[in-house]
């Protein structure tokens, strides 16, 4: 109480000179503008967009067109379900398999089990590297001529059909996607393992709880704010998906995904404001778990 | 109390077990991680006219270092990392100064819109990025041509820092923000009872107090800038200008692919953010995990 | 939706630029070589390619060959093609080089049309009769009747084989001449453990190049334009029947398709790995960079007569060459650069560089053609409607959003088809007014 009382004083309006509030207004205002300018401001453009008709080039151009491209979108691209499709399947995966894996070595890590130092590392290394060079190791793995159709003593002549397989690359690009995030709720949840009572943990096992007992009933509920986060950002990323289908697939629709259909549409080749209409769609997807997010980590300050 | 101890000492004994049973279970699931990148090592590391007359699993006859110099010439790589380095610097930079400006003053002094600001910095940074991508394309061309010089923002590294640190400031405002609301208020209340200007508040007294916060978004920072190259695509029309990481593009595709030379060059283009990592460990780790712990 | 006139006046046209070519028309190189008044200054110009590939090497000696001609610097760079013409619209928009290579038909034309290129008529005047009145045709917008682009080069899309391949399996692809045949080859092939027809479509056009032909085979060349500017539907019968010939095809195709791209079918072919493949002869210049033998073992035939009502009247043969962009640093210089591409000399720096492609200019003597270039005009000869090529005879947004999935979507569930063309001429009919 004393400190809030305190706080009220350092804070007070009166003591700022004109300098100070000129300074302040600098400190909010110049980041703000950029902000606003290069990031929400595109954003309102796309969003306007999305409900014309234009090519991308002269203003003059466009049209407006309603709803005309949602409706397009909606009723008449079988390409945006199987994109959508794609996008919950990687949800999907990557929230009950992908980041429980990862949430599972990171327990195992933080007992320091034989080796976790070296495995930590291993772990870890996936997270650094840039996507187009994860595109590339993992071409060299499945590409005719890698090493997945060397091992089944394929050539280029007969080899298997992997990322233009239908049955089977949903998996494979999870798995390779997974490669990175594993390590980085992994790396997350360590951190917040850290925090952890060890000595809870200790009186669990005294008492004869099973590994799975404790896990459950004093791991899990003590990192309740990370879990969250977890979600939160496994949802996010899912939606966001992108960078490596485009690294594998180009923006050509083999394995589509909404971002790839924003990409292809509106920025591609023929240009169209149906890309802006896919990217206002993602957006939406989007808003729910951003306000959960920010409903999170902001729950002190929103009270 | 023995026969605790006794069941105690069994508990372990059969924990024991299981332990190792899990240890070579996680080894074996690592050994699949690492193994890509081991075996884009191996590649790298081998002539391309061995591969194509003996095949992937043959023997190998010749093992240099041969690729690495290749494609360090033939990409020429060291104009690549130095567009990458006129980028990634300055971004770093500015993001975490504007970030830290930001933090500063929500945590320092109570406004009424400080938490609006918060919400709106940290939900930028959850964008999906392609919302903006064709109108900040505009927005550089008509700005350019505003000042009549196209290349101001557009085709230029200052375009893409700025992009950057759009994207990147909502998260350096966000962990600077809940870092700064450890530090003890009373730092802040001798600096204003001494007079000092809010400048030299933040300046003389806050900012060395960031320093590990600073530090630990600095690498990660770096780490993801570097690793960038979707905007040099759309924001840079000369080749020349693009980070290191769409040079790497240049060697896929178009000729027949030396796998061989193309396995160097990713191993290049990987290995500073790999060494960064290693190096600054920590630095990364509290970085990543300040950002998304912190409630 | 975009005017027919595209397609019909280029009809039969470029037929003649093939006549051109073979050398019926000469004596333009006079007019070619008075162009008026001097252009100075640096050019810039974009090569779609890596710097290592056979192409680039070749551009850049034709640039070489410009500056030791002129003493204008040329500033040449090399850009991911893919990247480049997904970005074109914004490059174009930005702070474009002054001249890089270019392709004929929509790609070219609406985005003249939306003041991104700049107008090159007079340095197609001033190649005068080098161009044939075809070959013009074939590269001026309908919009305006100018021309945006400087034509150099063309190339068939054919059946491509290896000579060697074919002796080792005692066949002859010479003779097939119905459909039968070719499914007789492809079977015979099949049965020698090796690919029947090769095909990739990983990029999502390749496969275009196979729906072209057998469309244009089955249906005749007008529907096959016509389909492509909305004026048929792609519900018709006539296009089941196409895709039915395609999935015909499917049991002979190498189990990838989706998995690789034009350079996988490539590297089958360049590996013995492969019978037939439709392919542009484009990548031949990869064959002879890789070795000559390589290169002389490579042949090309029309794709055979399906329907006798149109036997093989048609063929896809893009028109390539060099554009100018309005927002270039130096659109005169490039301009110039532009017409030293497509003149004499600018042919003679290519062929001297080791470029297979045959050449549009009548200047250039076609007797010093190798025998796989004259195969090449002997099967451009055998057609007398030429296309542009799925992606160039049609709008942007359509080709790559819409027929490059929906053929994707073909080859990887056949049994989906009508599900597929209801879903193609919908989104056809959605799409905005040009």
């Amino acid at each position: 109480m004393k400190s809030t009382a305190a706080n009220k004083k350092v804070r007070s309006r009166r003591s700022l000179s004109r300098n100070d509030r000129f300074t302040l207004a600098a400190f909010i205002g110049i980041p703000t503008l950029m902000q606003i300018i290069f990031l929400w401001l595109p954003a309102l453009i796309t969003i306007l967009l999305s409900f014309t008709y234009w090519n991308g080039i002269n203003v003059g151009d466009i049209k407006w067109a309603g709803l005309a491209n949602y409706k397009n979108i909606f009723f008449g691209t079988p390409v945006f379900y199987e994109a959508l499709k794609n996008n919950v399947v990687w949800l999907l995966w990557f929230s009950f398999i992908a980041t429980p894996l990862g949430i599972l070595l990171a327990y195992q890590i933080d007992r320091k089990i034989k080796g976790h130092k070296i495995y930590e590392t291993i772990f870890y290394i996936p997270v650094v590297l840039s996507l187009a060079i994860i595109g590339i190791i993992w071409n060299f793995m499945f590409q005719p001529g890698g090493f997945v159709q060397g091992i089944m003593g394929r050539d280029i002549g007969n080899a298997v059909s992997i990322w233009g397989n239908y049955h089977i690359n949903t998996y494979v690009i999870m798995g390779v996607a997974s490669w990175r995030h594993i390590g980085y709720i992994m790396l997350l949840y360590l951190a917040g393992l850290k925090s952890v009572d060890l000595s809870l943990r200790e009186a669990s096992a005294i008492d004869g709880a099973t590994e799975w007992q404790t896990f459950r009933k004093i791991i899990l509920p003590t990192m309740r704010p990370v879990n969250i986060i977890i979600v939160v950002i496994t949802i996010i990323e899912s939606l966001r998906a992108f960078d490596l289908v485009y690294i594998i697939y180009g923006t050509s629709t083999a394995w589509p995904l909404l971002n790839i259909l924003v990409f292809q549409n509106f920025a591609g080749q023929g240009i169209s404001m149906k890309g802006a209409a896919y990217a206002v769609i993602l957006l939406i997807l989007c808003v729910g778990p951003i306000l959960a997010y920010l409903r999170t980590v902001f729950k002190e300050d929103l009270k | 109390m023995t026969s605790t101890m006794v069941v105690d000492a069994k508990y372990r004994d059969k924990q024991k077990v299981k332990d190792r049973f899990i240890s070579a279970f996680i080894g074996f699931f690592a050994f699949v991680w690492i193994f890509p990148i081991l075996w884009t090592i191996w590649t790298s590391l081998r002539p391309y006219n061995d591969i194509i007359s003996y095949g992937v699993f043959s023997w190998p006859k010749h093992l240099n270092l041969d690729n690495y110099f290749t494609a360090f010439k033939k990409m020429g790589l060291t104009h690549y990392f130095l567009n990458t380095l006129y980028v990634t610097i300055p971004a770093v930079v500015l993001t975490l100064f504007l970030g830290s400006l930001i933090a500063f003053v929500v945590s320092r002094y109570s406004f009424r819109f400080n938490l609006s600001l918060l919400l709106l910095f940290t939900a930028g940074n959850m964008l999906p990025i392609v919302l903006t991508y064709i109108p900040v394309f505009w927005l550089y061309i008509k700005i350019g041509d505003l000042f009549g010089n196209r290349s101001l923002l557009y085709n230029n590294y200052l375009g893409i820092i700025l992009v950057h640190v759009a994207f990147q400031v909502g998260f350096a405002t966000f962990v600077l923000s809940s870092y700064m609301k450890t530090v003890p208020k009373e730092i802040s209340e001798s600096a204003i009872i001494d007079g000092a200007s809010v400048f030299r508040h933040y300046w003389n007294v806050m900012l060395p107090l960031l320093r590990p916060p600073l530090a630990a978004l600095g690498v990660l920072m770096s780490c993801w800038i570097y690793n960038d190259f979707f905007w040099a695509l759309i924001l840079m029309s000369q080749d020349s200008k693009r980070p290191v990481t769409s040079a790497l593009r240049q060697l896929q595709g178009e000729y027949i692919t030396d796998f061989n030379l193309l396995a160097a060059g990713a191993i290049i283009v990987a290995a500073p953010t790999v060494i960064l990592f290693f190096v600054l460990r920590k630095q990364f780790v509290s970085g990543l995990t300040l950002g998304s712990t912190k409630g | 939706m975009s005017d027919a006139t595209n397609g019909i006046s280029r009809r039969s046209v470029l037929k003649g630029a093939a006549i051109g070519g073979l050398g019926l028309a000469g004596g333009g190189s006079l007019l070619a070589s008075c162009s008026s008044k001097k252009v100075t200054g640096d050019v810039h110009f974009t090569i779609r390619g890596n710097l290592s590939d056979a192409g680039s090497k070749i551009n850049i000696a034709v640039n070489d060959a410009y500056t030791k001609k002129t003493g204008n610097k040329v500033i040449s760079q090399a850009v991911n093609s893919d990247d480049f013409q997904n970005n074109f619209v914004q490059i174009m928009q930005g702070t474009p080089d002054d001249a890089f290579g270019w392709m004929a038909g929509w790609r070219t034309n609406a985005r003249a049309d939306a003041g991104l290129l700049a107008d090159v008529s007079d340095q197609v005047t001033a190649l005068g009769s080098s161009l044939s009145a075809a070959a013009i045709q074939g590269a001026t917008n309908p919009s305006d009747g100018k021309q945006y682009i400087i034509p150099t080069t063309y190339y068939p899309w054919g059946l491509h084989y290896r000579k060697s391949t074919m002796t080792e399996l005692g066949l002859n692809p010479e003779s097939i001449s119905t459909w039968d045949d070719l499914i007789k080859l492809c079977e015979a092939t099949k049965k020698k453990g090796l690919v029947g027809y090769a095909l990739g479509d990983k990029g999502g056009w390749e496969a275009m190049g196979t729906f072209d032909i057998l469309n244009m085979r089955l249906n005749g060349y007008q529907f096959h334009i016509d389909l492509l500017n909305g004026k048929e539907k792609w519900t018709d019968a006539k296009v089941v029947d196409v895709f039915t010939h395609m999935g015909d095809l499917i049991p002979y195709m190498n189990k990838n398709v989706l998995d690789i791209s034009w350079d996988g079918m490539r590297d089958l072919l360049l590996q013995k790995k492969c019978g037939a493949m439709m392919m542009g002869s484009w990548f031949a210049n990869d064959f002879k960079a890789k070795s000559q033998a390589d290169y002389d073992d490579l042949w090309i035939v029309p794709f055979p007569e399906i329907n006798p009502e149109h036997g093989i009247d048609s063929i896809d043969a893009p028109l390539d060459g060099v554009s100018v962009a309005k927002n270039g640093k130096n659109p005169e210089g490039g301009a110039d650069l532009a017409q030293f591409w497509g003149s004499k000399e600018g042919i003679d720096a290519a062929v001297a560089a080791g470029d297979t492609n045959i050449y549009i200019s009548s200047d250039f003597d076609t007797s010093t053609y190798d025998a796989f270039n004259k195969q090449k005009l002997a099967v451009l000869g055998a057609a007398k409607n030429i296309g542009f090529f799925l992606d160039r005879d049609t709008r942007g947004d359509f080709a790559g959003p819409v027929v490059g999935p929906a053929i994707q979507s073909f080859l990887k569930n056949p049994k989906d088809l009508t599900k597929i063309l209801d879903n193609t001429q919908a989104q056809w009919d959605a799409l905005p007014a040009l």
